[in-house]
């Protein structure tokens, strides 16, 4: 070891290794419960976990320490379990509380509130690399991602077992019956970074799968497999052949194409089933009696009145086209002279009534710009075809045209279109506004669609069988970009509708809904029939019909309650073959390798089976996810074991808790980590369990204190002779500031949240002006948890206190002390109008400056202040005066103060 | 070698603080406690202390000039005669770029003249006329290429040397190395333009995988330097030293009976460095001491050159004052706003390279009058070069070129009046001797002192390093 630096550079190198067979390693042996240890002081120990610690300090000569007071256990407890500093009242509780289980009624408190889930989501999140965006040039939101980190509390706080909740996370998408929760979770493989506009695409996709691949070896079996993709693991005995055929377990994926798909929500699809029939019972109950009545009205009128209706019924229609064509390439127009040009076969079939126009998905007619203003377009549309598009798209470019005026690039333009699933969508530009109905339109037969738009309001309405489907308000402008309108199809580069075509109808204003319902019904008097029947004698049938129009519009058509989500697919129920990639250039392909597990663990073949029949998916995740969860797995175990003591003791049994390979560190307690991951198991894998035994043990109730003669032997604390103190972390830190000055919000879940960043801050993006969002001061003072997490722009307080970095699965955080958190929390404006709001609280809530001084470091210490103490701040407060700060203002600067002291930040 | 793993004797005291994670927060501080006695000496190393190098270095920091967008070589300091009688003509020409892939391309001809320059003859377009009359100090690698022709990945490339997002930038390397020898100011500085950040933003000067200690602290040119530094509206120093003693006291209060705990004790001490950065920082940004004559050669005087003049001076200022790594932006923002010249090439270039001729000439001069340039290496280039062929049927608008393009590196030990590497005739790729961005900054790190192949970081497994598991060697000519 020449050099001081090489020593810094060289952690890896640092390692011994015992000659020991591949196997032999202690973290790939199969899991075994080890016997509870004798111990000298068998009084001390409170249950078998307090055994093997105290086994262990014996071993070394140490005593452990005493436990710690009442108020520090219960503010350790707190912030341990729910992130939280003690409200007085609970403080006050507990003091009183001399029953001998009163600690195991607060862990029961803290277990049972909703707020253990956002804390201990937050250590998933960040060894799953939980990002909201995709970082790179654009940096975009991944749509609806927070339902991932909602489905992640959620699972928390109802104690999911362990296996459910990964295995949920690799392949609920392949379960039998998934509940949406179970897609949710599959965003898991949604989370890492992204290049939306890679150098090398192939290239490109291998990360990703690499980040997945990584990422789950790390977080789940705490292996550390990444160097394996280029070459064989140094270390562990890790092939890159078995990097590879571990890969192939993701290799079907589907590369993502970042947009949220809607999915119906758990039980809609029965709940809607029904409501569709009741609806179209009542729909049919109505049509009839408005068919009779009208036909009624209509017998009523005079012969005269009849013709007349009848030489009206074409005044406001700007071209009609029947499709009852004699010249292959022109569509006449029925009315005047706009006829259409037929651009490639669009042949003749039976229609709707004569003949109809049949397009086969490469064919058009193009029409001139017959409508610019206020128009209707109606027409009789038939498909068996599903249409293009995804499912949660309303955008009419994005599908088959059926009548359309896009033009790529202007906005001024409008659409009709045949769209995923057989839903008919519509809209217009500038703003861009869509309408969609309902899927399922599909079905082979006849549908009448029209859809309106009134230029003054800017109103536009969709309806298909007359039915409405919704409207929405638009742009008020002429829609005049296009010069031409297509049927069949979108403009050139969009894409071509399958199906037939016939009765298309253009009007020069909006026609209202009763209006196309009796073109729709095919009325007596069509367009007219209406007014005419509004004009009609004033008998029964007349008003009949017109109340059946009415009924007609209430009845609203029940919709699929549906979510919106990212989750995983694959491309098909077959996989592509997998190959080594030589070096990790995926150009480069070697021997073809199948999926299978890493051979260090001498696991079983891989038992893939068919997934459910539909399902475009391989069953390769649903392998893997039951090999990972499987009680026998030597690693997912004691790794999860691992991670339950590091968040409760500051530190892992093994300290590189992403890493049980031979680069990561030894466990300090080996027989405890085997023991504790057996009692996992045994406990039916509840977190919630084992919370209760780590937290009534008197390891984790010890004092923090020093002890100079244990420090002599055990200076790092290997044998936990006392609780290490620690820092509260970023997200703790700024929300026990929140909730000392009052304003925390306890609201759980949605959309996140954009707390106010400073303009500095705001121009280190590449486009400031939207580089952030707005929320409401309410909102911004939710738990940390819900700041939206942007990979190229933190929130600087979090950023600051060491949030962890999403790029790579984040193990254990940094916690570093640096004087830009002391400018943060002394200068900043989080810090400034905290301490104001706190000093507003404590002005309101204490009668006197000693009260308001008590009553705020209790807030913040959750104990009671000594006279010295509130002497030093009465005294400050005066003091302040000199530089003209009544009590309020001095209050303030006390409150700044108290957040920033070392007993507030830290726990003991 | 070959040391138990699991004992802190093993392992320098950073890197025991890392590997300990949560329970051991005292990093930036311990060097701050050794200095002032609250910390026994033997017990650690200051981790933002300077630090021994592997070898003995030329140069203790570095400028770098980074042309956001992709300045374009052929017309600035690659000079390519056969380019000009080709414009307007269609050529067979292989490319890649924000465009694709491409077989055939229109030339356009270098849009301005080159002329002959000091004593080494350098032909430099009439874009750099300033920069131009120092090339004696400047050494060219006219063959450099990136493995990505498009920003968002190519930043990263030349920022961390890794296309994907997650790795520690250079200036974080070159921290978490050498240390910083004013702790009064931070290690790692970048300055943006004024339309905003680079696309990426912070991912530009992250430290990935390290501690936040080594990422690059944004500082502004005027105004409030660092975020946060500015003492609340109506505060004054006084009163912020009374409301920081009243800290002290209640800290120290705590302390006694916690007197073992090195963390509470830097915590209460990056209190008091906060407070001298209020001091020195604002001082380091302070130009009115600076004379005309000093002004006038960073184009002070001129509006046009005035905004990115006041960033070279202050990189002067900064490193004079012991800063390590300072990263100075030209352009922001998106399109034109810096040197991406997709649709006009005159009007993109004219502009940046007009904001940025006198300011860099000024500095390289002042590096020089002042001894500094001797240690201080200044970098000049973007994250790739743009091609020979435009971009659209019409324009002179360039694309994206990774395949071959210039830099150019001055000071700290680098000889000047150098050209290394060539592109084919047109500009097009780097054919003799070419040098990745790995090169680059393998170059970098070895002026520093720092065996760029030995440096390293424990992370995910592997010792990572600036240059990659592979490795790369520093460019032999400019050593």
């Amino acid at each position: 070891m020449a050099h001081s630096l090489s020593l810094l550079a060289a952690v890896g190198l640092t390692v011994a290794i015992a000659a020991q067979e591949p196997t032999d390693w202690w973290a790939w042996r199969p899991l075994q419960r080890p016997a509870v240890p004798a111990v000298a002081d068998a009084g001390w120990a409170a249950n078998d976990l307090d055994r093997f610690v105290l086994a262990g300090l014996e071993a070394a000569g140490l005593q452990p320490s005493a436990s710690a007071d009442k108020r520090t256990l219960l503010r350790r407890a707190t912030l341990d379990l729910t992130g939280l500093l003690p409200t007085g009242a609970e403080t006050e509780a507990f003091l009183a509380d001399t029953a001998p289980d009163a600690f195991d009624k607060v862990i029961e408190r803290l277990l049972a509130s909703p707020q253990y889930g956002v804390k201990w989501a937050r250590h998933w999140l960040d060894v799953v690399r939980f990002a909201e965006t995709d970082g790179y040039e654009r940096d975009r939101q991944k749509p609806f991602i927070w339902r991932y980190r909602d489905w992640v509390v959620d699972a928390f706080n109802g104690d999911l077992p362990w296996g459910r909740f990964l295995h949920a996370q690799l392949a609920g998408d392949e379960l039998p019956a998934p509940t949406v929760g179970d897609l949710v979770a599959t965003g898991y493989y949604r989370l890492g970074i992204w290049d939306d506009e890679p150098t090398d695409p192939e290239q490109a996709r291998y990360d990703d799968l690499d980040g997945i691949a990584d990422t789950t070896a790390r977080a789940m079996l705490g292996i550390s497999m990444g160097c394996a993709r280029c070459h064989d693991h140094k270390r562990d005995p890790i092939p890159t052949r078995d990097y590879y055929s571990f890969l192939s377990f993701f290799e079907n994926i589907r590369p993502t194409d970042h947009q949220a798909k809607a999915v119906p929500a758990d039980g809609a699809v029965e709940r809607h089933a029904n409501e569709v029939s009741a609806f179209a019972t009542a729909r049919q109950q109505i049509v009839a009696r408005l068919r009779g009545a009208a036909a009624n009205a209509w017998g009523q009128l005079s012969a005269a009145r009849r013709v007349s209706i009848g030489a009206q019924a074409d005044a406001g229609v700007v071209a009609r086209y029947t499709a009852d064509r004699d010249n292959p390439k022109t569509l006449h127009d029925t009315i005047g002279e706009r006829h259409g040009a037929v651009h490639g076969q669009v042949v003749s079939v039976a229609g709707k009534s004569g003949l109809a126009m049949r397009f086969d998905g490469d064919d058009r007619v193009e029409l001139p710009r017959l409508v610019e203003g206020s128009f209707t377009v109606s027409f009789q549309v038939r498909s068996d075809h599903r249409g293009r598009g995804h499912a949660g798209d309303t955008r009419w470019f994005s599908g088959d045209g059926l009548v359309d005026g896009e033009v790529s690039g202007a906005v001024a333009d409008w659409g009709v279109a045949w769209h995923s699933d057989g839903r008919v969508v519509a809209g217009t530009g500038d703003p861009e506004t869509f309408l969609a109905s309902p899927p399922g339109f599909h079905d082979g037969r006849w549908h009448h669609v029209a859809f309106t738009r009134d230029q003054s309001t800017g109103r536009i309405a969709l309806y298909v069988d007359g039915e409405p489907m919704g409207e929405a308000e638009g742009g008020k402008q002429l829609l005049s970009a296009p010069p031409k309108l297509v049927l069949g199809g979108l403009q050139p580069g969009g894409h071509g509708f399958r199906g037939d075509l016939d009765e298309v109808a253009f009007h020069d204003r909006a026609l209202s809904a009763d209006e196309v319902a009796a073109l729709a019904l095919e009325l007596p008097g069509g367009v007219h029939a209406p007014a005419v029947l509004g004009a009609a004698p004033a008998d029964a049938d007349g008003r009949s019909a017109l109340s059946a129009f009415g009924d007609l519009r209430a009845l609203k058509r029940p919709r699929l309650d549906t979510v919106q989500i990212l989750a995983v697919a694959e491309q098909g129920r077959e996989a592509p073959d997998g190959f080594v990639r030589v070096r990790g250039n995926v150009h480069a392909k070697g021997p073809q390798v199948a999926p299978g597990f890493p051979a260090i663990l001498r696991p079983p073949a891989p038992q893939i089976e068919a997934v459910r029949p539909g399902l475009q998916s391989s069953g390769r995740r649903t392998a893997l996810a039951k090999w990972i969860t499987a009680p026998d797995n030597p690693l997912t175990w004691r790794v999860l074991a691992n991670r339950l003591w590091q968040h409760h003791f500051g530190r892992g049994l093994v300290r590189s808790s992403n890493d049980f390979g031979k680069l990561g560190d030894q466990p300090t307690h080996p027989e405890l980590l085997d023991w504790l991951a057996v009692e996992l198991l045994q406990r039916g894998q509840s977190l919630k369990s084992m919370h209760r035994l780590i937290l009534s043990s008197k390891a984790w109730q010890m004092a923090s204190s020093p002890v100079p003669a244990a420090a002599a032997i055990d200076p790092r604390n290997d044998r936990f002779w006392r609780f290490d103190r620690r820092r509260m972390t970023a997200e703790e830190l700024r929300d026990a500031i929140l909730q000392v000055d009052g304003s925390l919000s306890l609201q759980l879940g949605g959309p996140s949240v954009f707390p106010p960043l400073p303009a500095e801050v705001l121009a280190t993006s590449s486009r400031p002006e939207d580089a952030w969002g707005h929320s409401t001061p309410e909102q911004a003072a939710r738990r940390s948890l819900y700041v939206h997490v942007k990979r190229s722009l933190q929130e600087p307080v979090l950023a600051v206190f060491d949030q962890a970095d999403t790029d790579n699965s984040c193990p254990v955080r940094f916690a570093t002390v640096q004087p830009t958190q002391a400018l943060i929390l002394m200068n900043g404006d989080f810090a400034q109008a905290r301490a104001r709001a706190f000093a507003e609280r404590l002005l309101r809530e204490a009668p006197d400056l000693p009260a308001r001084i008590r009553l705020g470091l209790r807030l913040c210490w959750q104990r009671e202040a000594t006279a010295e103490e509130v002497a030093r701040y009465e005294t400050l407060v005066t003091g302040l005066r000199e530089f003209g700060r009544d009590e309020a203002a001095a209050l303030q600067r006390c409150c700044l103060i108290w957040i920033n002291t070392n007993e507030f930040a830290f726990v003991d | 070698m070959a040391k138990p793993r699991n004992t802190f004797c093993g392992r320098t005291r950073r890197e025991f603080l890392w590997q300990s994670g949560a329970c051991f927060p005292a990093l930036g501080m311990l060097d701050l406690l050794g200095r002032d006695g609250l910390l026994p000496a033997a017990s650690g190393e200051r981790p933002m202390a300077p630090r021994k190098p592997h070898h003995a270095p030329k140069a203790r920091a570095v400028i770098f000039l980074f042309m956001y967008g992709g300045p374009s070589h052929v017309d600035t300091f690659d000079y390519k005669p056969k380019l000009y009688p080709l414009d307007g003509k269609t050529i067979d020409i292989d490319t890649k770029g924000r465009g694709g892939t491409k077989k055939q391309g229109r030339v356009v001809g270098p849009k301005w003249n080159f002329r002959q320059h000091g004593q080494c003859g350098k032909w430099v377009s009439d874009l750099f006329p300033h920069v131009g009359r120092c090339v004696d100090d400047l050494a060219f690698v006219h063959s450099m290429y990136a493995d990505s022709p498009l920003h968002g990945s190519a930043m990263l490339m030349m920022n961390s040397g890794r296309i994907l997002s997650g790795a520690p930038c250079l200036g974080s390397w070159a921290t978490y190395a050498l240390g910083s020898e004013n702790e009064n100011l931070p290690g790692f500085v970048v300055m943006l333009d004024r339309t905003g950040g680079p696309i990426s933003g912070a991912k530009n000067w992250s430290s990935g995988f390290m501690p936040a200690l080594y990422q690059g602290t944004v500082l502004r040119s005027q105004g409030e330097p660092i975020l946060d530094l500015a003492l609340p509206e109506g505060m004054t120093l006084a009163e912020q030293r009374r409301l920081l003693d009243a800290l002290h006291a209640q800290n120290a209060a705590h302390l006694a009976e916690r007197a073992d705990d090195t963390d509470l004790a830097a915590r209460m001490e990056s209190y008091e460095l906060a407070a001298r950065m209020q001091v020195h920082a604002p001082e380091a940004i302070e130009l009115a001491n600076e004379s005309a004559a000093t002004r006038g050669l960073y184009g002070l005087d001129d509006p046009r050159t005035e905004d990115f003049g006041r960033k070279c001076l202050l990189a002067r200022r900064l490193v004079e004052r012991g800063v390590r790594f300072v990263q100075v932006y030209s352009g922001g923002n998106h399109n034109d706003a810096n040197w991406d010249a997709h649709g006009d090439l005159v009007f993109n270039h004219e502009k940046h390279a007009g904001a940025t001729d006198r300011p860099i000439a000024g500095l390289l001069a002042d590096l020089k009058q002042r001894g500094l340039l001797e240690s201080t290496i200044v970098v000049w280039g973007g994250e790739f070069g743009r091609q020979p062929t435009a971009e659209y049927a019409e324009g002179t608008g360039r694309d994206h070129n990774s395949a071959g393009f210039t830099m150019w590196l001055a000071g700290g030990g680098i000889p000047g009046g150098v050209s290394v590497g060539t592109t084919d005739e047109l500009g097009n790729r780097a054919v003799e001797r070419p040098f990745h961005v790995k090169n680059l900054h393998a170059t970098i790190l070895h002026q520093l002192g720092m065996d760029p192949n030995r440096l390293s970081f424990f992370f995910n497994g592997l010792d990572q390093k600036l240059v990659g598991p592979e490795g790369a060697q520093p460019i032999h000519e400019l050593i």
